[in-house]
């Protein structure tokens, strides 16, 4: 059911402004219309002070910051519930001190992070070498007094460095010792051993030649090999076991801070609203005035308010909604519990517009049944039924909780269906002598009275659809949009009576009668799209017989379904083995029962979305959103640590 | 043969628009998935456009039913 809703108008000093939009916030009752939106409006719009401009700037900024933190928190603690610890007492500017506190606390963490990584990679590559040159080193690197260094080179160079190591042996009169270890593809290692003393006196020749040295950090580049591996195979251990200590340390502070930066978020959210609030109003040199919509049956209440609050100095008068002004009414809807999941879907479509009927309770009872038609089976049913009810213990809100809902509803017309259509997992019931109420969809005889439910149901829903559509116009009082719906409705009446009369089903009489009522439709349909009707109408008309053949899907997935699970049966009945036939068949009606929950969800959406609402629903009015706290706050900040 | 005649032009009524359906469904499914990645709102919209070259399969059923079922 859509709200009727209330233009209002709230005027006043501008000092009391302060105090009345935090008031509006918290009472959350009225929407603020945007002075600057709203077409010929003379009054000026608000203008913000700076220091008020400067404020939103920092905010901004500080919802950036705690939008980083809580990205980088999410990575180690999974918070879902939103609402956070709860905070008061709480300024601006004491969010803003913690926050900063947080933020160093965690870029420490991950600079050091970073680092350990860093060293962490640079090492394996370290380790990696030393490993495979380490079996190779000649006796002389470990004695004491014996300096080693090494070098990576390609293995074209190979040649050469044989000839620098001859010329360093003649520098260090025949002291200088080296190897070379194939390390890659085309990587050699180059390690020579020497005395410490001529340290200085290598390194500057190699230097000259131009011999790039494997750079081991500065702490290992004297070692020896082994000495260099156990320094810093050691060396990636205590870095493993810091990294470790860090993770730790962040998941703690994840979790004791996420969601106290959660309802932070919340509070600066809040205060950009209330900014973005006084951009919205008007006002004169020393008095305001907010525009705003609100709920016929609130207008009271939050007149009584701010009588209490600000008593007579402030006035709130209900006021004229005029021509211009209808495509802007926002739209608040209000159902039963049991509908509220039918008005997502609804909402999923479009908005409703304020001036139509809302779609949900329809949508509510048509949408289960059709469901239910579909799958039609007890044993599927019951399954359905269950599963919905053990997952929506787990989701509560979103979608998917709408889905479940519906879920619910859908598994128990699948049961009564089931029962009609006599199928018990398929044609299990059957074999046990269940006989269906109806008929038996597994029967080929069955096939034709399904399509001609299927095609009955459709005219129904689409007939239904245009009476609905057809009220509409006449409420909006749209001559064509009448005329075109009328003549739709009762085209299909003159299509009845001229099947009804050909099929015997009704006298001979019917079939002229039908003739000149369907004749009667078409010329109404053409007639409301102008001169291009004569075209149009009849193309209109066969557009309209689409939808109804289009409710054929109903018994097509029906016979998908039972014949499947005719399959299950069959297939686990061939097979020798009781407890690999009864397993067979388990699965084929799991995928069965998958396929039944999906297929037939989407399809009766689709039913409701393209083949009813078209008839009848424009939608596409802004919902209503009223300028209320996202977060009330009650207890006090802790200290960061 | 007669039988045979009408079982496979059953087979291609439902088969033929079965393919012409995924085709329709394979270009505008991978087309609203994007649209949704960048606009979840509208969802509503995607399942409709997703859900509309269903009906050429559903009449391609119905077609076969009927020759099935003569």
């Amino acid at each position: 059911m859509i709200v009727e809703m209330s233009r209002v108008e709230i005027i006043g000093l501008k000092k009391h402004l302060e105090r009345l939009i935090p008031f509006l916030h918290t009472s959350g009752y009225l929407q603020i219309d945007d002075i600057r939106e709203i077409p010929d409006v003379i009054i000026q719009p608000f203008t913000p002070p700076m220091k008020m401009k400067e404020e939103r700037e920092e905010i901004d900024l500080l919802i950036a910051n705690i939008n980083g933190l809580v990205e980088s928190f999410s990575a180690y603690h999974n918070e879902t519930d939103d609402s956070g610890e709860q905070t008061d007492d709480l300024s601006f500017y004491g969010i803003k001190d913690s926050v900063a506190g947080i933020t160093a606390k965690v870029q420490y963490f991950n600079m050091r992070k970073k680092t350990l990584q860093d060293e962490l990679i640079s090492h394996s590559k370290y380790i990696e070498i030393l490993k495979m040159i380490s079996p190779f080193m000649p006796e002389s690197s470990n004695k004491s007094g014996n300096a080693t260094i090494r070098a990576l080179i390609h293995s074209s160079q190979t040649r050469a460095m044989v000839l620098l190591a001859n010329q360093l042996k003649l520098l260090t009169h025949g002291k200088f010792e080296m190897i070379t270890v194939k390390v890659g593809e085309e990587t050699n290692a180059v390690v020579g051993v020497f005395p410490l003393e001529l340290v200085s006196q290598v390194e500057g020749f190699m230097k000259n030649e131009k011999v790039a040295k494997l750079a081991l950090p500065e702490e290992y580049t004297y070692l020896s090999t082994d000495e260099a591996l156990q320094h810093i195979e050691k060396k990636v251990e205590l870095n493993h076991e810091e990294l470790e200590n860090i993770d730790e340390s962040m998941h703690r502070f994840a979790i004791k801070w996420l969601p106290v930066l959660k309802t932070w978020q919340l509070i600066c959210k809040d205060k950009v609203d209330e900014i973005e609030a006084f951009m919205q109003i008007g006002e004169t040199e020393f008095a305001f005035v907010i525009f705003g919509w609100i709920p016929k049956e609130d207008v009271g209440l939050l007149k009584e308010a701010l009588r209490k609050e600000f008593s007579r100095d402030i006035s709130l008068n209900e006021i004229d909604i005029p021509k211009e002004l209808q495509s802007r009414i926002p739209v608040k809807t209000k159902n039963p519990t049991v509908v509220e999941p039918y008005e997502h879907f609804v909402k999923m479509r479009a908005t409703p517009s304020y001036n139509d009927i809302d779609p949900s309770l329809l949508v509510a009872v048509f949408m289960p049944i059709f469901f239910g038609m579909m799958a039609g089976d007890v044993g599927y049913g019951i399954v359905m039924f269950i599963i919905a009810l053990v997952m929506s213990k787990k989701v509560n809100k979103g979608l998917m909780a709408d889905i479940i809902k519906f879920l619910r509803l859908g598994a128990i017309w699948t049961i009564v269906f089931g029962v009609l259509f006599g199928e018990y997992f398929g044609d299990l019931g059957e074999k046990i002598g269940i006989k269906p109420l109806w008929l038996s969809r597994s029967e080929p005889e069955s096939i034709f009275p399904l399509l001609m439910m299927a095609i009955a149901v459709g005219v129904g829903h689409i007939m239904f659809g245009l009476l609905i559509g057809a009220w509409n116009a006449f409420v909006h009082k749209s001559r064509n949009h009448l005329l075109e719906r009328v003549g739709m409705f009762v085209g299909i009446l003159g299509l009845l009576f001229l099947v009804g009369s050909l099929s015997s089903y009704l006298p001979g009489g019917f079939t002229t009668l039908g003739w000149i009522v369907f004749a009667i439709g078409l010329i109404a349909v053409a007639v409301s799209m102008g001169a291009t009707g004569i075209f149009l109408g009849p193309i209109e008309f066969v557009g309209l017989m689409g939808s109804i053949l289009s409710y054929l899907r109903i018994a097509a997935l029906g016979l998908a379904s039972v014949y499947l699970a005719k399959v299950a049966n069959d297939l686990g009945g061939m097979v020798s083995s009781a407890v690999v036939g009864v397993l067979i068949a388990v699965i084929i009606h799991a995928l069965n029962i998958v396929m039944a929950m999906l297929s037939p969800t989407i399809q009766s959406l689709r039913l409701q979305y393209v083949e009813f609402f078209r008839r009848f629903y424009e939608g596409g009015h802004s919902p209503f959103t009223p300028f209320k706290k996202r977060i009330h706050t009650k207890t006090k900040i802790v200290e960061i640590g | 043969m007669e039988k045979a005649i009408i079982a496979l032009a059953a087979a291609l009524s439902i088969g033929t628009t079965a393919i012409a359906t995924s085709m329709a469904q394979r270009a505008i499914g991978s087309a609203g998935v994007g649209a949704l990645a960048e606009k979840p709102e509208l969802v509503g919209s995607i399942i409709i456009l997703v859900a509309i070259p269903e009906t050429l399969v559903i009449l391609g059923f119905a077609v076969s039913a009927i020759m099935l079922m003569n």
